[in-house]
C-alpha cells in the first residue's frame, strides 16, 4: 500500500515536471514573440535606435562628404555643399521614410524636394560666384543634379529595409495572434498546475521551475550573441548604418535580458511563497 | 512523524531540483531550437555569415603613408632601364599613400595613393587598383578630381614630363597624347597591355559648373625608372 502511494507520488511528480516544462516552453516562445513585437515590429523602436545614435546627423555628415567628392569633379566648393546639406531636413525625410515602411506605404525616398532645393541653390551659386549664366551648360547641371540625387537616395536609404519592412507589415497581425495563442496555451498549463495540485506549495514549486527555465533560456541567447561579438562585426560600409545596426540589435538583445529579469522575479516570488507555505505545512504537522 | 509528512508534501524543499531541473529544461529548449534552426535555416545562416567579417569595421578617414623618398638617380634612357628585384618592393595596400606624382608644367604635385576611393581622391590622386604600380611593366591608371588635384591636367601637352616618386624608385614618363572620351569608353585604356604605360584621367570639362559623362585622358610612356625583375 505504501509502495503504491509512493509510485503514485512519483508519477504525479513527473507529470507536473513535464507540465512545468511545457509551460516553460510556451513562456519562452511567448517571451520571444513579445520581444519581437515590441522591438523589430515597432516603428518607435527603430526611431529610438536612430535618435540614440544621432543617425540623421551622421547621414548629414556622410551626405556632405559624398557631395563634396562630387563637387570636386563638378565645380562646387566645399562651403557650398556644407551650406546646402545644412539646409536639408534630413531627420524629417528619415522619419517619413521609416514611417512609410511600417505603414506599408511606398518605400521610395522622395527626391522632388531635394532636386528643387539643389536647382535653386545652384542658381544662387552661379550668381554668387559671378559665373556667366550663358556659359553654364544646363545639360551638365542636370547631369550633376541627377548624380547628386542618386547619392542622396543612396545615403538616406537603408539597404534591405524595404524587404524586411514588407515582412514586418505582413506578419504583424499573425504575430499578435501567435502571442495570444501562446498566452492562452501557457494559461491552460498554469491552470492545470495550479488547480489540479492537492497542495498549494507544490503549485508554486512547479511554477518556479517554469519561470526559472524561461528566465535562464532567455538570458542565454543575448549572452551568446554578445560574447561572440557578432553584432559589431557586421560588414557595413557606412558609419551611420553600422552604428544604427549595432544600436538596433544591441537594444533588441537587451530586451531578452529585460524579459529574463521579469521571469526571474516571478521565479523568486514563487520560490518564496513555496518556501513559506512549505514551512507552514511541515511546521503545522510537526506541532501535532 | 515529521519525516512522514515531509514525504507526503513532497520530498522536502529539495533545493537541487530548483537548480538542476531548470538547467535541464533550458538545455533541452535551447538545443532543440539550435538543431531546428541550423537544419531549417541553414541556407539563411550561410547567407547571413557573408555579411559578417572577423573584425570590427573601421570608418577612420585617416590613411597610411608608406612613402619614403629615395634619392634621384641619373636619368637613363628607356633602353637602359635598371631593374630591381620584385621581392624588394613593398606592394601598397588599397588606400595607402606610396608615392607622389609631379607634373611641373601643369603645376601638379600630388600625393599618390594605391586605390581611387574617396579618401585617396580627397587627399591626392589614386591608382585604380585593377591596374598596376610603376615598374611592374603594365598599365598604370591614375584618377584625380578635375576641380582639385588634377585641375592642372588642363595644361597638359605632349612632350611634358611626369615624375612619379616611390619608396622603391623614381620614375619619369613623357606625355604622348591627350584625348577626351566618354567614361564608359573602354577603348580609352587597355589594362591588359604588356608594356608599361601611364594613363591619367579626370572629369571633363575643367572649371565649369556641372558634370558630364566625359573624361580627359592623358597618356604617357616611360622614360626612366627601375623595372621590376619578376624572376628574382
Amino acid at each position: 500500500m505504501s509502495n503504491s502511494k509512493s509510485n503514485h507520488s512519483v508519477i504525479k511528480s513527473v507529470l507536473y515536471s513535464v507540465l512545468s516544462f511545457f509551460l516553460a516552453v510556451s513562456l519562452f516562445f511567448l517571451g520571444i514573440a513579445c520581444i519581437v513585437k515590441f522591438s523589430l515590429f515597432s516603428q518607435d523602436f527603430m526611431m529610438n535606435a536612430m535618435a540614440s545614435q544621432g543617425y540623421s546627423a551622421m547621414i548629414q555628415d556622410e551626405l556632405k562628404s559624398d557631395l563634396k567628392n562630387l563637387g570636386h569633379a563638378s565645380g562646387l566648393t566645399d562651403e557650398f555643399v556644407d551650406k546646402f546639406v545644412d539646409s536639408l531636413d534630413i531627420s524629417g525625410v528619415e522619419y517619413d521614410y521609416v514611417k512609410a515602411f511600417y505603414s506599408g506605404d511606398n518605400t521610395l525616398v522622395d527626391t522632388a524636394t531635394f532636386k528643387q532645393q539643389l536647382y535653386a541653390a545652384l542658381d544662387q551659386y552661379v550668381i554668387d560666384t559671378g559665373m556667366d549664366p550663358e556659359k553654364v551648360s544646363q545639360e551638365n547641371v542636370d547631369y550633376l543634379v541627377e548624380k547628386a540625387t542618386s547619392i542622396y537616395v543612396n545615403d538616406v536609404s537603408i539597404p534591405f529595409f524595404s524587404t524586411i519592412a514588407n515582412y514586418v507589415y505582413k506578419y504583424d497581425g499573425p504575430l499578435t495572434i501567435l502571442i495570444a495563442g501562446l498566452a492562452v496555451f501557457a494559461a491552460i498549463i498554469a491552470f492545470l498546475i495550479i488547480f489540479t495540485n492537492e497542495f498549494v506549495h507544490r503549485r508554486y514549486r512547479y511554477l518556479c521551475y517554469s519561470f526559472t527555465t524561461t528566465a535562464l533560456s532567455l538570458a542565454v541567447i543575448p549572452t551568446v550573441v554578445f560574447v561572440s561579438g557578432y553584432i559589431t562585426k557586421i560588414g557595413i560600409a557606412t558609419r551611420s548604418l553600422y552604428n544604427l545596426f549595432v544600436s538596433y540589435f544591441s537594444s533588441f538583445f537587451m530586451y531578452f535580458y529585460f524579459a529574463s529579469a521579469v521571469f526571474a522575479v516571478a521565479a523568486i516570488i514563487c520560490f518564496l511563497v513555496f518556501y513559506k507555505r512549505y514551512k507552514r505545512i511541515t511546521g503545522h504537522h510537526s506541532h501535532h | 512523524m515529521p519525516k512522514h509528512h515531509h514525504r507526503r508534501h513532497g520530498s522536502g524543499i529539495d533545493g537541487k531540483n530548483f537548480i538542476i531541473l531548470p538547467i535541464l529544461f533550458s538545455a533541452i529548449i535551447l538545443i532543440s531550437c539550435y538543431i531546428y534552426i541550423s537544419v531549417a535555416a541553414s541556407s539563411l545562416i550561410s547567407l547571413a555569415s557573408l555579411f559578417f567579417s572577423d573584425r570590427e569595421s573601421d570608418f577612420s578617414e585617416s590613411y597610411t603613408n608608406i612613402y619614403v623618398p629615395v634619392a634621384e638617380t641619373s636619368d637613363s634612357s628607356r633602353d637602359e632601364r635598371e631593374t630591381i628585384p620584385i621581392s624588394s618592393v613593398t606592394y601598397p595596400h588599397v588606400g595607402e599613400q606610396f608615392g607622389e606624382l609631379i607634373i611641373e608644367d601643369c603645376q601638379i604635385s600630388d600625393k599618390l595613393f594605391f586605390g581611387d576611393g574617396t579618401i585617396p581622391l580627397n587627399n591626392g590622386v589614386g591608382i585604380y587598383n585593377g591596374s598596376f604600380i610603376p615598374g611592374y611593366g603594365k598599365t598604370i591608371l591614375v584618377a584625380g578630381h578635375n576641380n582639385t588635384y588634377f585641375n592642372g591636367l588642363k595644361y597638359a601637352e605632349k612632350g611634358q614630363k611626369v615624375k612619379i616618386r616611390t619608396s622603391y624608385g623614381n620614375y619619369v614618363y613623357e606625355i604622348t597624347d591627350i584625348q577626351v572620351k566618354k567614361a564608359t569608353d573602354t577603348s580609352a585604356y587597355d589594362l591588359a597591355a604588356n608594356y608599361e604605360n601611364l594613363i591619367m584621367y579626370t572629369c571633363y570639362p575643367f572649371d565649369e559648373l556641372g558634370l558630364t559623362p566625359y573624361r580627359c585622358f592623358v597618356y604617357a610612356m616611360p622614360v626612366s625608372g627601375p623595372a621590376f625583375d619578376k624572376n628574382s
